[in-house]
């Protein structure tokens, strides 16, 4: 078996970043009124700016799976490798550009590279985590030299206001609910891409990936940030006669159930105190946690928690860029990664935990790298 | 809280410039990331209790609340009891400690008046709460905490303590608060569990306190406090299952 390595990382994000002022004029308005939501949303999740696919005329300039493959194409620039040095293409995505093929299929035919392996991981946030531990299996088990992993999201399509505005609930109540607006002014679009391979770089930094943890726990939930199930959760967005129809139950829109999330706040805390005894984790050893989470949001959650077991790792060790690059879901992680590998700030022996917490149906994942 | 020492010297990893813990500190800190894991685990089944799931989604009736009354009171009855016997199991070397559980031990052993009052607010008879006997899992819980109580030295029964008194902590309130709400009572009718939910954090900063102690020094009791809160937490998850089933 052998070791693995992140050797590169890259990051795109479309276009301009867009400011607070300026996500409506992105977003388009419902039935011409802003958004009653935005300012505290923005307020609880203190992000001021981000990047969309989708410009101010309406246009989709990027498709998911052009984001992904210029993030690879950035990832193998600044690599040792060439493209067609990769054999495992791994790939994680909430909602691909289609509903099939997989979005690794596509990311290759925009790659122009192959034969190659495969594999299309669709989930929320934590997907990249699920692609990132298939290539990290694939690459230690040696049934291939060097992967590409890749998170993309492109989720302005699905927060447009005129999505929501043939919803029954809208020509009820005026407004799209906090449970939908929420993500609205949450989710923003990018892709971000690293490069495996079985030996660390022959200059400069490399990240050995030393385990990494995913633990689900879909039996004890319900769906909690869903897309595709009908407003009073009774029908899947198929089950209707016509697409229309579909529209028309708030079927086609992504939302999220509060009280389920806060309910997963422990849960998640459980699976990260779990894994400070199983993989035998020194929280006082990481130099840098890399969180798909909020610092803020965490303190109000679980400080006191963590600190009573020993797991707390202070403020100054998280870095991340969730404020200025946007919560780009699955992408996350990887521009996160992108931003701290190339800062000039590692040091060789250094250690890196990676978190990403799902609300979909809850769901924790966990990766410590070492830094080579 | 804890007594840190100093790492000398420099070193290529910012993390490993700050404190170095002891042993005994791990050790608790160990302890308290398993009874965390305990309790969501615990919070978690608890949720999927049919009686809970339904005063979750909003449809607890009078007659579930009645029940539930009936059948909590014949368990909070052996409350101060047990912990009085656990206290006079303590031996002098821990006399502090014993003294805490008598303080404990005095402060609810007249609970179930409250819960009594409760139930005769809502229609019930008091000749009948106070003749009824336990459901099959609160035999079983009453049973195992006796059972522990009764051992020489029984501190591991603090584990016990984490499970029984964080549900006041973090449930009672809340289930008042839905109790109240949809069967439309007074406060004074759900007030057994709002003087939990009110009291409890206390308790368990009292617990805090006790298992922050030395009593972890002692050899296994780490491992006994854990698996006592993990039989405790199975044991009244069975007696909310149990109910109506003598």
């Amino acid at each position: 078996m052998s070791k693995v390595y992140i050797n590169s990382i890259g990051a795109f994000l479309p276009g301009e970043p867009v400011k607070n002022s300026e996500i409506e004029e992105v977003l388009g308005l419902a039935d011409g009124k802003k958004s009653k939501n935005k300012a505290p949303v923005l307020r609880q999740n203190r992000i001021k700016t981000r990047h969309y696919s989708l410009d101010k005329d309406g246009n989709i300039r990027f498709s998911n799976a052009q984001m992904a493959s210029y993030a690879i194409k950035e990832a193998v620039e600044k690599s040792e490798i060439s493209l067609s040095d990769i054999g495992f293409l791994a790939s994680s995505t909430t909602i691909g550009d289609v509903l099939l093929p997989g979005l690794s299929s596509n990311i290759q035919a925009e790659l122009n590279i192959g034969p190659i392996e495969i594999a299309s991981m669709q989930s929320v946030c934590a997907s990249a985590m699920m692609a990132m531990k298939d290539a990290y299996l694939q690459v230690k088990a040696d049934e291939h030299e060097c992967a590409a992993v890749c998170g993309s999201e492109l989720s302005s399509r699905y927060l447009k206001a005129s999505f929501y505005e043939n919803t029954e609930h809208f020509k009820k109540h005026g407004e799209i609910p906090m449970e939908s607006d929420f993500l609205r002014f949450t989710l923003s679009d990018g892709a971000g891409a690293t490069i495996l391979e079985n030996k660390p770089n022959e200059q400069g930094l490399s990240l050995e990936i030393k385990w990494i943890d995913i633990r689900s726990y879909s039996h004890r939930f319900d769906m909690c940030m869903v897309g595709g199930l009908s407003e009073n959760n009774d029908k899947f967005w198929g089950d209707y006669k016509s697409p229309t129809e579909s529209e028309n139950n708030g079927a086609l829109v992504l939302k999220q159930d509060f009280d389920l999330l806060y309910k997963m706040f422990p849960v998640w805390t459980s699976h990260y105190l779990d894994v400070i005894d199983r993989k035998s984790l020194d929280p006082d050893s990481v130099d840098y946690l890399c969180s798909h989470y909020s610092a803020h949001s965490l303190k109000l959650q679980a400080l006191s928690l963590l600190q009573k077991t020993g797991a707390h790792i202070p403020e100054e060790r998280w870095f991340s860029n969730l404020y200025t690059k946007g919560n780009t879901g699955t992408a996350s992680i990887f521009i996160i990664l992108e931003e701290l590998f190339y800062s000039g700030k590692l040091k060789s022996g250094q250690r890196i935990l990676c978190h990403v917490p799902e609300s979909g149906r809850c769901l924790n994942a966990l990766m410590l790298l070492e830094v080579v | 809280m804890f007594k840190r020492t100093n790492v000398i010297g420099g070193s290529m990893s910012l993390a490993q410039n700050i404190e170095v813990k002891t042993d005994l500190e791990k050790n608790k800190e160990y302890c308290l990331r398993q009874l965390a894991k305990i309790w969501v685990d615990f919070e978690t089944a608890l949720d999927n209790v049919p009686i809970i799931a339904k005063l979750q989604r909003g449809k607890f009736r009078l007659e579930d609340y009645k029940l539930w009354l009936l059948n909590h009171r014949q368990q909070v009855i052996e409350g101060g009891r047990w912990i009085s016997l656990a206290a006079s199991s303590i031996g002098h070397e821990h006399a502090d400690l014993r003294s805490k559980f008598i303080k404990h031990a005095a402060t609810e052993h007249k609970d179930y008046k409250m819960l009594e009052q409760n139930y005769v607010s809502i229609g019930g008879s008091i000749q009948e709460i106070q003749a009824h006997e336990k459901n099959i899992g609160s035999e079983a819980l009453s049973s195992y905490m006796y059972y522990q109580a009764g051992q020489s030295n029984p501190l591991h029964l603090l584990g016990a303590m984490f499970i029984i008194e964080g549900l006041g902590q973090d449930k009672a309130s809340k289930w008042a608060d839905l109790i109240k709400e949809q069967l439309d009572l007074e406060d004074s009718q759900v007030e057994f569990l709002k003087y939990h939910g009110e009291n409890d954090e206390d308790h368990m900063e009292e617990f805090y306190e006790v298992l922050l102690s030395d009593i972890l020094e002692i050899d296994g009791m780490v491992e006994k406090i854990i698996k006592t809160a993990k039989v405790t937490a199975r044991l009244y998850l069975l007696q909310l299952e149990e109910i109506g089933n003598y």
